[in-house]
């Protein structure tokens, strides 16, 4: 369901890391945050998902639905084997504890994880799964309540071309297929112009450019143009 | 008067530094005791429901009562020996034969076996138990699992604090009965005491009273450790070096509860 960000601030220890920031995302409809490192990508997911507080500004997501993230690192439960850190939310949230039989749990889990492509996983533990599969375990268990607003902080970051592309073909089908709102973060090029309806830049707490992938592919800014050539020279500065 | 230059300088004194520093420490000791109370609230809160997660409950006694079961009743049955190998010795030369069983089955019932488990239990379980729980706090795991709704209270503290709370009061049993026949065969070993002698003025020493306040102070040094350690690992920040210093704060902390609580103890019921 649609998120809208108005005049969004939020500063970190007296320094500004988002500076008044505004967007809005339709039902139906991927935002990709792009932007160097240190500006703010994540931070503005955790403060969607009221991970952390806001200065101030406005968040609008829809009352009472569940919003999904997937975690920059991951952040399995290493205590829990993939098929419990999948059915975590199933298991323990309340509304949704005992609907399911352990049956119909397993059932999911295994479809979850066909999907990301680790079929028959379910025993290891995050500890014996390479960096890019426990992104796409992480995927698994972020996406298998089904939530109509989905966070992606990084998805693609660290995995093969044929996982990125797995990744990305599911967030555009979840799109699709129930009309969620989704934002990703993301440094490639390829999720970017595989998944995204419109993208924000951001620089310095601030958005620096929006548009679509065309219109980021066109170079016609200074920041977009430093941005897809990978340029040192430019508008941004690194050690901003 | 210039006030900002006189300020300016101030803020270079010994004073201010030492003065800014000590508040900073009380900052930090207030704030973890209103973390431990908040949290403590929180988890009562649910165990008054009964809204209990029951299969952790059962894996958490296992790993409270069970793996540290052999340090816990070493720690105490060697205590044990070692205090009843200074004093029977010398009580049976005073003609004191008839009391040693009374005086060391008093000093563990009363003291030894739920003071020296709790500092076993919280080496052992509250370490781990505030590492742990670091550890899930600074690699995210805490968030991820605020993300899926799901409240970490509910399913980190609650099973915990339960497990440490009932475990504590059995493991106090287990120890202390160790503790006196470790007595028993030490007295008998160091000075030739016999066991019946030991053993027939052993139950002289024994109260119900007793045997109620260390079953009380048991619960509270269990609920104690577990509140703490979770406390302490779940507003650890940083990476590694927040979990190492949530370890060790965790210790400290439930070093010093449990003293204050066996203070509070002797205070109210044998003062
Ligand atoms: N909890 C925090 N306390 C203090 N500063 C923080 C905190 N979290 C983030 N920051 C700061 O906020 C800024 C933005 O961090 P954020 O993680 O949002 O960056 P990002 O755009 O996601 O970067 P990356 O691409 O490397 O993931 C950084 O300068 C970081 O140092
Ligand atoms: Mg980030």
């Amino acid at each position: 369901m649609s998120i809208e960000v108005k005049n969004l601030v939020k500063q970190f220890n007296d320094k500004t890391v988002i500076n008044d920031v505004s967007f809005k995302v339709n039902d139906g409809e991927v935002l990709a945050i792009v932007g160097f490192s240190g500006s703010g990508k994540s931070t503005i997911l955790k403060l969607i998902c009221e991970l952390i507080k806001k200065d101030s500004g406005e968040i609008i997501t829809p009352e009472g639905e569940d919003i999904a993230m997937v975690f920059q690192y991951s952040a399995l439960f290493d205590s829990l084997n993939v098929a419990d850190n999948i059915a975590f939310a199933l298991h323990e949230r309340k509304d949704l504890r005992n609907k399911y039989s352990e049956k119909d749990i397993k059932h999911i889990v295994a479809e979850k994880l066909e999907l990301v492509g680790l079929k028959g996983i379910e025993r290891k533990f995050p500890a014996e799964l390479s960096g890019g599969m426990q992104k796409r375990v992480s995927f698994a268990r972020a996406i298998v309540t089904e939530p109509k607003t989905i966070l992606y902080d990084e998805p693609t970051a660290g995995l093969d071309p044929i996982s990125s592309t797995l990744i990305e073909d599911y967030i555009v089908r979840l799109k699709e297929e129930t009309n969620a709102a989704s934002i990703v973060v993301t440094h490639q090029m390829s999720t970017i112009t595989r998944t995204a309806d419109k993208i924000i830049m951001l620089y310095d707490g601030k958005i620096v450019f929006t548009g679509t992938p065309a219109e980021l592919l066109k170079q016609d800014t200074p920041y977009t143009k430093q941005f897809v050539t990978a340029s040192l020279e430019g508008p941004m500065k690194i050690a901003a | 008067m210039d006030y900002k230059l006189i300020y300016k300088y101030f803020k270079q004194t010994a004073t201010y530094k030492i003065a800014t520093g000590i508040l900073a420490d009380l900052y930090v000791f207030i704030e973890t005791i209103g973390n431990i109370a908040y949290n403590g609230f929180h988890t009562c809160k649910f165990i008054i429901k009964g809204d209990i997660n029951f299969k952790e409950v059962i894996e958490q006694c296992y790993r409270f009562g069970i793996t540290s079961l052999p340090i816990t009743l070493s720690i105490v049955g060697m205590t044990s020996v070692i205090v009843a190998s200074q004093v029977a010795s010398e009580m049976v030369k005073q003609g004191g034969s008839n009391f040693v069983g009374l005086l060391m089955t008093m000093l563990i019932v009363r003291e030894v076996s739920a003071v020296m488990s709790g500092f076993a239990i919280i080496s052992m379980i509250g370490s781990s138990l505030a590492s742990e729980i670091a550890t899930m706090k600074v690699t995210s795991q805490i968030d991820a699992m605020k993300v899926l709704n799901i409240d970490p209270i509910r399913y980190l503290f609650v099973p915990r604090i339960l497990a440490g709370t009932m475990m504590m009061p059995i493991i106090v049993v287990i120890a202390g009965i160790v503790g006196v026949l470790a007595g028993a065969v030490t007295a008998h070993l160091s000075a030739d005491l016999g066991y019946r002698a030991f053993f027939d003025s052993a139950w002289l020493g024994v109260y119900m009273k007793d045997l109620g306040v260390s079953l009380l102070k048991a619960l509270a040094f269990g609920a104690t450790i577990a509140l703490v350690s979770c406390s302490t690992g779940y507003e650890a920040t940083g990476g590694a070096k927040g979990v190492g210093i949530a370890t060790t704060k965790a210790v400290v902390w439930s070093f010093v509860a449990i003293v204050i609580w066996d203070m509070v103890f002797a205070m109210v019921f044998f003062f």
